[in-house]
């Protein structure tokens, strides 16, 4: 019933032997591959990137594939490691940092340890340390998903709060002033998919918790901050804050088009925002993303954010040129990161990025507010957490559950549930 | 000594299949050997090593599974009947040679299984969404708006009426093209004889279709027990894996997960032994109604 032919992957196969004869004919230089997703975000600041390296380094031929989505990226990165085939596999691969760990100690020896070439106290720590076993650091720490809670300026003034009225919340006071914009604005604050765990993983993150104790178990039952995290959450959809979105952009689209009123997120949005919400520059402005009342939860967190990978496989002269590629520019250029700032939105996690020029601009569209400085002030604020290997997993469990805690269901049952399926599937 | 030409001819036939027999070795059964052998294996990524019968002790623990199980058993309950009385009534309809435009109705309702999985699943998403088209003429009806996408029971219902779309016309063919081999006389004969209309179509065509409609049952739960497109691509197997199917079980314990190759072996296994066990019990069904 379903046998069929896909016609994507033919025409796939044979546009890639197109290109493999036309790379042939560049005979001598050295070819690096690189696989990423998004290309208005990953692929932009990679573009540039090889841009500005090739302008000194003309003999090193930079191929970037960012056509294919995350999902695919690592069903192919994962099928080609297990199969041992390194035939095909990129020189230099994104990879998303809560998944990191698992890739490392799954796959040993798959990846290149970056760290013992570039120096990698350069970068924000809690990069370093996603990528990081037995003290070898593998990864090239690129974006930073420091959390903030961008919303729309003109709703909140017509409800009666300044920007000043949203500095340094807790969940709890955003939730009452939330009803006053829903009642006088008819607005609701988010829009929520009932599958996006990252809300949880948001609020935890900025108690500098995750779903693991520091041995690896679970820290799910009688975590106080879990349990909070979860009343927040529920306290949105009980209150009529939240309006149900399902899919990614169904999700952009509620706030984009200003059908709700806010949304706290990675700054990584903030590109998507301005692309898709153009006519509203202005309207729009960025406040610190709320903290939960439990002790040592602070108005900064993070939602998302990727590092550069290079295959332990690849043949040495690639493998060098890799190397030096990443050294050069995503380790050394500051222009370039200020470039990428601008462009995409992509806040870097190189220290001496924050020295350069845009990070110091204000934004028009955000009503003229220091974002950039905003941002690096809360970066370097991020509570460091490690996700471990089983955060797919524990997020698998959390989604089954999120429905029936949305409508109101006993925060103790489903904290239970969710644990007896996280034990299940970690084991 | 014809004995020889018989050998020859013997090399010459096994010659002209070895091509394909040896990339199905290659690509299928040597696979299915491997696969089989991994289902018993157990470890984390690249770390294998041997667990005797553990993964189908964890199936049974692992609620998950059970809940995939349950969900894929619910979907080829529902919507293989549904999909395949539809089918039988469409083709039995656009046989008709009185019906005008019939050609016209014959692709129309062909033409959903052409149509790109992606691209249908996205437009479905589309459609069905909170203020989607659907919803829209619901609520101009004069309706409450339904939740297709964010309420776990609408999403099965969603799920089914995405697949049933697609795939009736694909039966339907089938059935068209067996009608055309019915001889017309019986039903000529039906006829003078007073035969009505229900009884012709449940005591005559049916029975004549009985064999396709065994073939497309079984090609239907072959292709239910695998479904995974739909509700990766329209609802991600949520709410609250509520369209989680066994096939996207194995995606998640393969991709998404910390990766188990040995237990996602084991669950596609399972779905091998219920394709087994069911495509068994329809023939078995069939052979008892051709007895009486």
């Amino acid at each position: 019933m379903r046998i069929m032919f896909n016609r994507r992957h033919l025409i796939g196969a044979a546009l890639a032997g197109v290109s493999m004869l036309a790379t042939a004919s560049a005979a001598f230089a050295v070819d690096v591959t690189i696989w990423c997703w998004d290309t208005n975000f990953n692929g932009a600041a990679m573009k540039e990137a090889a841009a500005r390296y090739n302008a000194a380094h003309p003999d090193v031929n930079i191929i970037i594939d960012d056509s294919d989505t995350q999902d695919n990226i690592r069903q192919k990165l994962q099928t080609q490691l297990l199969a041992g085939t390194t035939e095909g596999l990129p020189d230099i691969v994104l990879i998303q940092d809560d998944q990191a760990k698992k890739y490392l100690l799954s796959f040993p020896g798959a990846f290149e340890p970056i760290g013992d070439t570039i120096d990698m106290t350069q970068f924000a720590n809690y990069k370093v340390a996603a990528a990081t076993v037995d003290g070898k650091s593998y990864s090239l720490p690129f974006d930073s998903g420091v959390v903030g809670f961008f919303y729309r300026s003109d709703y909140f003034s017509e409800a009666g709060f300044s920007d000043a009225d949203l500095q340094n919340l807790t969940w709890d006071q955003l939730i009452e002033i939330g009803k006053t914009v829903k009642e006088k604005t008819g607005h609701e604050l988010f829009g929520i998919d009932y599958n996006e765990v990252g809300w949880i993983r948001m609020m935890l993150n900025s108690a500098g918790q995750w779903y693991f104790n520091p041995d690896g178990t679970l820290n799910l039952v009688g975590n106080p901050t879990f349990k909070a995290a979860l009343k927040v959450y529920q306290d949105i959809w009980t209150n009529g804050l939240a309006k149900p979105v399902s899919g990614w952009t169904d999700f952009t689209n509620s706030f984009t088009s200003g059908d709700v009123a806010g949304v706290p997120i990675g700054v990584w949005i903030v590109g998507t925002i301005k692309a898709n919400a153009a006519a509203d520059s202005g309207k729009w402005a960025v406040a610190p993303v709320p903290r939960l009342d439990v002790e040592g939860s602070i108005n900064a967190s993070n939602w998302g954010g990727s590092s550069w990978y290079v295959l332990a496989s690849s043949p040495t002269d690639e493998k060098a040129a890799a190397l030096d590629f990443l050294k050069t520019v995503w380790a050394g250029d500051v222009d370039f990161y200020q470039k990428i700032l601008v462009g995409q939105g992509a806040v870097g996690t190189w220290l001496q990025a924050r020295e350069g020029d845009a990070y110091k601009s204000s934004d028009e569209f955000f009503g003229g507010q220091p974002v950039w400085q905003n941002f690096s002030n809360w970066l370097a604020q991020v509570p460091d957490v490690d996700y471990g290997i089983f955060t797919s997993e524990v997020d698998s469990a959390i989604s089954a559950q999120l429905p029936t805690i949305a409508q109101g269901g006993d925060l103790d049952a489903a904290i239970e549930a969710i644990n007896a399926q996280a034990t299940q599937a970690t084991q | 000594m014809a004995s020889r030409v018989v050998v020859r001819e013997h090399i010459n036939g096994w010659l002209f299949i070895a091509p394909a027999l040896i990339l199905l070795g290659i690509f299928m059964i040597y696979p299915i050997i491997w696969s089989l052998w991994m289902s018993f294996q157990t470890g984390r990524g690249m770390n294998f090593s041997f667990g005797g019968l553990a993964n189908i002790q964890r199936l049974f623990a692992d609620t998950v599974f059970l809940r995939a199980l349950g969900n894929t058993m619910i979907f080829l309950v529902v919507q293989v009947p549904i999909m395949i009385i539809l089918a039988l009534l469409f083709a039995v309809a656009l046989n008709d040679t009185k019906l005008w435009g019939r050609s016209f109705f014959r692709t129309a309702i062909f033409l959903p299984c052409v149509t790109s999985l992606v691209a249908y699943a996205v437009l479905f998403k589309s459609m069905f969404s909170a203020e989607g088209v659907v919803n829209a003429t619901l609520v101009g009806l004069g309706l409450d708006p339904v939740p297709w996408l964010t309420d776990p029971f609408w999403a099965k219902v969603l799920i089914i009426m995405a697949i049933t779309w697609r795939w009736t016309g694909y039966n339907m063919i089938f059935y068209l093209a067996a009608l055309q081999n019915v001889d017309r006389s019986i039903y000529e004969a039906a006829r003078i004889d007073g035969v009505p209309p229900w009884a012709r179509f449940l005591y005559i065509t049916l029975p004549m279709l009985k064999p396709v409609i065994l073939f497309t049952t079984v090609i239907s739960t072959i292709g239910t027990l695998q479904l995974f497109d739909e509700p990766y691509n329209i609802t991600q197997g949520g709410p609250s894996q509520a369209t989680l199917t066994l096939s996207y079980y194995i995606y998640d314990l393969t991709f998404r997960f910390m990766p188990s190759f040995g237990y996602s072996a084991t669950v596609s296994w399972v779905i091998v032994v219920l394709v087994g066990i069911l495509t068994f019990v329809q023939f078995l069904v069939a052979r008892e109604g051709r007895r009486a």
